[in-house]
């Protein structure tokens, strides 16, 4: 068992001068821990520090105006119980639910998934189409940060040095789903995954693609040929072939090439058959 | 590496200790500490369910839980499930069914399902139900006792 001290700042200002008072591979912030204590466990350099956020007050959720506001440290098990989440953002409800099992996701957050930015994150896609914004606070104040700049690489974000992450945004209910395929249907790494949401302010679609490396990315190819609620079958038809062709699409341990480019195109049907299916979004 | 004082509530009892490591987890507190060995370990990663205990209600992986984020919480572990209502109809659920085969995921399941009916309440679909208990693994294979379990005890909640 690795060993390290257990901090546990009352507040956000406390927390980043704790943060600050540290050389940064020294200190890791803890969230709800799920990834965290894996790499404490297995990992080669871990840190000697851990500072829990769990006195903070971001264990929220609110819906004023039609805009979801996750607070950082709320358990995925409360978001996804939230009564109007499943009718207004479908794929959110559904990457949630990807997210291990029912135990983990009490402890697991949405915070603590974008701070460690796992490669194969089930939440990234989704957030990616319903265009999330993340609010950050640090040394230097606070900033908000669009999902598709947020995630650099796999375990790199822009966070800065003692910067957190402090809530998630959804700027609008959106018609969406989230397709992915496993071998076993909990608990493990979806080999490819596919979102797909309509923002009805453009008339436009959003399509991101999981389970590739480096991380989650937005297709714009595969977005391109569909327009309006209700695309044509030759409009997913030719997406589909697009997302397939896709570089990021390559064989490893999990699956081959081949295999994840049928996927994708199987996945990427499914997703925007439901996503229509959904009557998602605007009451 | 520091040991700080923790206190929570277990099974209904207080369990105050004062030099809990930062690094100790949930899951050996209440096995070394509190001598609860009715939780279980098994993958210790999250993976298999065997370690779970209700926190404040909910099903929680005790082996991924630091056990100084659990403080100030109601704990319940396996041995204290027949005190509730809802865990006593589980329990029974199990034994009619003879749900059970080497026993290891047991408290997991038990535990799991007592905390969803708790969560979702007990019009909850059994499909819902067995979707939602995806997390906890049978070495045994014994899932088609387990999922008349399931039924069983959503009949005897309604």
């Amino acid at each position: 068992m690795a060993e390290f001290s257990l901090v546990a700042p009352r507040t956000v200002d406390a927390a980043i001068a704790e943060l600050r008072s540290h050389p940064a591979h020294e200190a890791a912030v803890l969230a709800g821990g799920t990834d965290l204590l894996f790499d404490l466990d297995h990992g080669r350099d871990p840190p000697r520090t851990v500072v829990s956020l769990r006195h903070l007050p971001w264990r929220t959720l609110d819906w004023t105006g039609g805009i979801l506001t996750v607070g950082s440290t709320l358990p995925l098990r409360s978001l996804e119980l939230d009564p109007d989440l499943a009718a207004r953002l479908p794929a959110l409800a559904q990457a949630v639910r990807a997210v291990g099992g029912i135990a983990l996701r009490a402890r697991a957050t949405l915070g603590g998934n974008l701070g460690r930015s796992a490669p194969a994150s089930d939440l990234l896609p989704a957030l990616l189409v319903l265009d999330a914004e993340v609010d950050l606070v640090g040394p230097q104040g606070d900033r908000s940060v669009p999902i598709d700049r947020f995630v650099k690489a796999s375990r790199e974000t822009v966070l800065g040095r003692a910067e957190l992450i402090r809530a998630v945004r959804f700027p609008e209910p959106r018609a969406s789903a989230y397709a992915w395929q496993r071998v076993r249907p909990v608990n493990d790494i979806s080999q490819v995954s596919v979102a797909a949401a309509y923002s009805p302010g453009d008339h436009g679609w959003r399509v991101a693609l999981g389970g590739v490396p480096p991380r989650a990315i937005r297709v714009a190819d595969a977005e391109e040929p569909l327009r309006g609620a209700r695309p044509a079958a030759d409009q997913v038809a030719r997406g589909a072939d697009r997302i397939a062709r896709h570089p990021a699409l390559v064989g490893d341990r999990r699956a081959s090439d081949e295999y994840r480019r049928r996927l994708a195109s199987a996945l990427y049907h499914r997703a925007v058959a439901a996503a229509v299916a959904s009557g998602g979004g605007p009451p | 590496m520091t040991a700080e004082p923790a206190s929570f509530r277990v099974n209904g009892r207080s369990v105050a200790l004062d030099d809990v490591p930062g690094a100790e987890r949930l899951l050996d507190t209440l096995r070394w500490r509190a001598g609860l060995k009715g939780t279980k370990e098994g993958c210790r990663t999250g993976d298999c369910g065997a370690c779970t205990v209700l926190v404040d209600g909910r099903p929680t992986l005790s082996c991924l839980t630091l056990s100084h984020e659990a403080e100030g919480s109601a704990i319940v572990t396996v041995e204290g499930i027949e005190d509730d209502p809802v865990g006593r109809h589980v329990v029974a659920a199990f034994r009619d069914t003879a749900a059970v085969q080497c026993g290891y995921c047991t408290p997991g399941f038990v535990v799991a399902l007592t905390g969803l009916f708790k969560e979702r309440g007990a019009a909850t679909p059994v499909p819902t139900l067995l979707d939602d208990l995806g997390g906890n693994l049978c070495r045994c294979t014994g899932y088609a006792a387990i999922a008349r379990a399931v039924a069983a005890a959503r009949e005897r909640l309604r």
